[in-house]
């Protein structure tokens, strides 16, 4: 029994039953955000070893408004350190504002869903333990990271005072996004919906910093993203944005805790309305189902999409004023026509990482349906196992070309706006759909994986799409065998439009695509359903 | 076509766990069968494997004269089924549920479909989150019920279900035998068992132990009796056949082997019998002379010496 209170009852049981159920993923999320720090300090450091090398990125980096769009605020560039801080402190946010959102989430709504939280609850367990718990959870993995990076970048030589602000500014902004979850998993009464709109709420924290670091206006404050990285660890080495993190954090959670007073165990706060009482003509077929289960998934991901598309189309002109503001870059850097394409081609390549990962989501949705026991149903009536898993990759495949073509056309339409050049919305849609082939290898890889190890199909195929996400983006700047990059589909990419469109390469990715959705197919007719 | 199913040797690993071990079940064409065991016996396993969701490692098995495993989608049109633990899509209604499979296993009867719905008292609009697991089992009742099927698998259907809506339940399953239909129904509820079928099959461990109709395996149990008499009755534990014999304020009561009844009958004739109640024997006790051991072993069920020491 808690001393403060009958609403706390428990907490401290939950805390420790929490920890051994985490047991092995917290490790796994904090060695990965710690090792991402350690690779990224290592490699700085012995690329960037002379003052030269440091002023020739220093010049780069401060005119690329597509490394600043994904990274932070350019500042520190001056030493090693800040050069870290500068490129890997936004990756780390964002495995960090994970962990907390999988942690929060998992522990509060998903128990609850499931029908675990009424258990617990009638039990001498207060009406706020659980919550409780999950957000101390959740903290205390946020702490033990910050803890971890701050070790780690000093024991790799960089100074200490700033090591451990970038680790504070990491883990503050996962207290944040701790406290973003503990709330929506009041309001909405589902696991799925909790994770898409905090999902959502990234986004636009992201994009908000990420407009507000490129314009260097005062909108990094609206996101709490901009808080945790106006820390500037190792050059401003700022205290007072991680106090507001803090504030936020608490806040939310006082928030979270009232309105868990204002509701009902296994409800959100919107009553649930009733639906209708026959099925709708579409939802008579495998495929049917599977846009039926999907569409709200595919439909906010395709807002994301275009809303960051229109966003890349419209900072493409401030890669022109960087360019003409920055003398040192000139120096090192060809006309601003194809540095504006240099920025195209990245902007398109981190669409389509985010287009690969939508397809991943939607192909594992399927293993999802069969772990929970909804395939069961479904394949005991004349639904072929092909057609089952079929319908579900062919909305992996058509959703992730839809998200593909939208935000090409997106960042083009906003382009040929700009520049009055009408063929800038062609242009830029091809370019975007040259990473297609990529996008479906991803698709089929975890396609294969559900097929032929559906254990194991999660886990692998999300490492997966971690590893094109780091190659891709850490290509430049980790010193790595070619072979490594080779692995990733999008390595065989041309990087349009800065390269010309060669199609061998892509024909050779669809047809892998290809194989792999056969392979998928053929394991999964031979394969017992396997529940849980 | 004589067996709508047909089940000899079928073995199911998974890993070291030997879930099915030498099956045998044979169901009619256009009987009732049920398909009895304790939790765990490997009754889900079997139907799995006829519905061809999990392969067979060994053993025969022909459904409704196909493979199960191979033919799975043709034989599907012809055969309705009803989970054991019904999990539905949360966001989706009972009303699409049901629609949605109806329609994937080809079709289902509109006008059945609003009867089953009025009588199971199931209000199709709601989402099946809110669905409590009675009214779960009742979506997957009605979508299998409401379809034209050959073949009824039906994986303990009631275990949801209050004393009510089983009674319901109880009709659908003659209607459907009335109208020459197979209906293959797993249980552990053993009174449903008795009320509905025609003929029985037991297992336990993956392995068949007993199947034949409900008589032909009443003769393998006792039957339960008390007696009243004028004069104290002596001898009866000498007579072979008697077991469990107790006496109180003179009544005796005693369980007796079927084929030692009329024995027993003519002497206690003797003693001036005043009123005598005799109990056929459920298959409750069927249950526990093929369980019991092992069940109190198991400590799963109690057999009433076991309470009461």
């Amino acid at each position: 029994m808690s001393p403060r209170g009958p609403a706390l009852a428990g907490t401290g049981t939950l805390l420790r039953f929490g920890l051994r159920r985490d047991r092995l993923r917290l490790p796994v999320w904090v060695a990965v955000a710690t090792l991402l720090v350690v690779t990224q300090s290592i490699s700085s450091q012995t690329l960037y070893d002379s003052p030269e090398d440091l002023a020739a990125y220093r010049a780069s980096i401060g005119s690329n408004a597509a490394t600043i769009a994904l990274a932070g605020p350019p500042v520190g560039l001056d030493t090693v350190a800040g050069a870290v801080a500068f490129e890997i402190s936004a990756f780390v946010v964002l495995v960090v504002a994970l962990m907390a959102m999988s942690t929060t989430a998992r522990h509060t709504r998903a128990d609850e869903e499931a029908g675990r939280t009424e258990l617990v609850r009638a039990t001498r367990v207060g009406r706020h333990a659980p919550l409780l718990a999950a957000v101390l959870l959740s903290g205390m993995a946020c702490v033990v990271t910050a803890l971890g990076i701050g070790a780690a970048a000093t024991a790799t030589g960089l100074p200490a005072r700033g090591s451990v602000l970038l680790g504070a500014s990491v883990g503050a902004a996962g207290l944040v996004f701790t406290g973003v979850t503990a709330v929506v998993a009041q309001v909405t009464g589902s696991t799925r919906a909790t994770y898409g709109i905090v999902g959502a709420v990234f986004g636009v924290a992201f994009v908000l910093r990420a407009v507000g670091d490129i314009e260097g206006n005062g909108l990094v404050w609206t996101s709490p993203i901009g808080w945790a990285q106006a820390v500037h660890p190792y050059s401003g080495d700022r205290v007072a944005p991680l106090v507001l993190c803090l504030v936020a954090g608490v806040t939310l959670f006082a928030l979270a805790v009232a309105l868990l007073d204002r509701r009902d165990l296994g409800a959100g706060l919107v009553a649930p309305r009733p639906g209708p009482a026959t099925a709708p003509r579409g939802l008579h077929s495998p495929l049917g189902l599977a846009l039926r289960l999907q569409r709200g998934a595919l439909a906010g991901w395709a807002v994301g999409l275009t809303l960051l598309g229109l966003v890349y189309g419209a900072l493409a002109e401030s890669v022109e004023t960087l360019f003409a503001d920055n003398p040192e870059a000139r120096a090192f850097l060809p006309d601003a026509a194809s540095l504006v394409d240099a920025y195209l081609a990245t902007t398109l390549a981190i669409n389509a990482l985010l287009a690969g990962a939508y397809a991943v989501s939607s192909v594992l949705r399927a293993r999802g349906e069969e772990a929970a026991g909804r395939a069961e149903p479904v394949l005991s009536t004349a639904t072929s196992r092909t057609a089952w898993l079929g319908s579900h990759a062919t909305m992996a495949l058509l959703g992730s070309a839809v998200l593909v073509v939208l935000s090409g056309a997106a960042t083009g339409a906003v382009r040929a706006a700009a520049t009055g050049d009408v063929g800038q919305l062609p242009r830029l849609t091809g370019a975007a759909l040259a990473h297609l082939p990529a996008v479906w290898v991803l698709a089929g890889v975890a396609l294969a994986l559900s097929g032929l190890l559906p254990r194991a199909a999660a886990a692998v195929a999300w490492a997966a799409v971690a590893y094109v996400v780091v190659t891709t983006v850490f290509a430049e700047s980790l010193d790595w065998p070619g072979w490594v990059d080779d692995l990733s589909p999008l390595a065989w990419t041309p990087t349009v439009p800065i390269e010309t469109l060669r199609i061998a390469p892509l024909a050779t990715l669809a047809v892998v695509a290809a194989a792999l959705v056969t392979l998928a197919l053929a394991g999964f007719r031979r394969r017992d359903l396997l529940v849980g | 076509m004589e067996s709508a199913i047909a089940v000899a040797g079928l073995v199911k690993t998974f890993g070291d766990t030997r879930a099915l071990d030498g099956l045998d079940l044979e169901v009619s064409t256009g009987e009732v069968h049920g398909f009895l065991g304790p939790n765990g016996s490997g009754k889900s396993t079997t139907i799995r494997v006829l519905l061809g969701l999990l392969r067979a490692d060994a053993g025969r098995v022909r459904l409704l004269d196909g493979d199960p495993w191979r033919d799975a989608v043709a034989l599907h049109r012809r055969l309705a089924y009803v989970p054991g633990d019904v999990t539905l899509w949360p966001g989706i209604t009972g009303g699409e549920a049901i629609d949605l499979l109806g329609r994937l296993q080809g079709g289902l009867d509109p006008a059945r479909r609003a009867e089953l719905l009025d009588r199971f008292d199931l209000d199709p609009r709601k989402k099946a989150r809110t669905y409590s697991k009675g009214n779960r089992q009742k979506v997957a009742l009605v979508a299998a019920l409401a379809s034209d099927a050959d073949l009824y698998v039906l994986d303990e259907p009631t275990s949801g279900l209050d004393p009510l809506m089983e009674a319901l339940f109880q009709d659908e399953v003659r209607r459907l035998r009335a109208e020459g239909r197979t209906v293959l129904l797993s249980s552990h509820i053993l009174a449903e068992a008795e009320a509905l079928c025609d003929r029985v099959s037991i297992i336990r461990h993956g392995r068949t132990v007993q199947s034949g109709s409900l008589r032909e395996l009443r003769h393998l149990t006792r039957t339960s009796m008390a007696v009243e008499t004028a004069r104290p009755v002596t001898g009866l534990a000498d007579l072979p056949g008697v077991h469990d014999l107790r006496s109180d304020d003179g009544r005796v009561h005693f369980d007796v082997d079927t084929d030692a009844l009329d024995a027993v009958v003519r002497h206690l004739g003797g003693f001036g019998v005043r009123s005598l109640t005799s109990t056929p024997p459920t298959l409750e006790e069927l249950f526990l002379r093929h369980y019991g051991e092992d069940l109190t072993e198991n400590g799963l069920v109690r057999t009433p010496e076991a309470v009461r020491s």
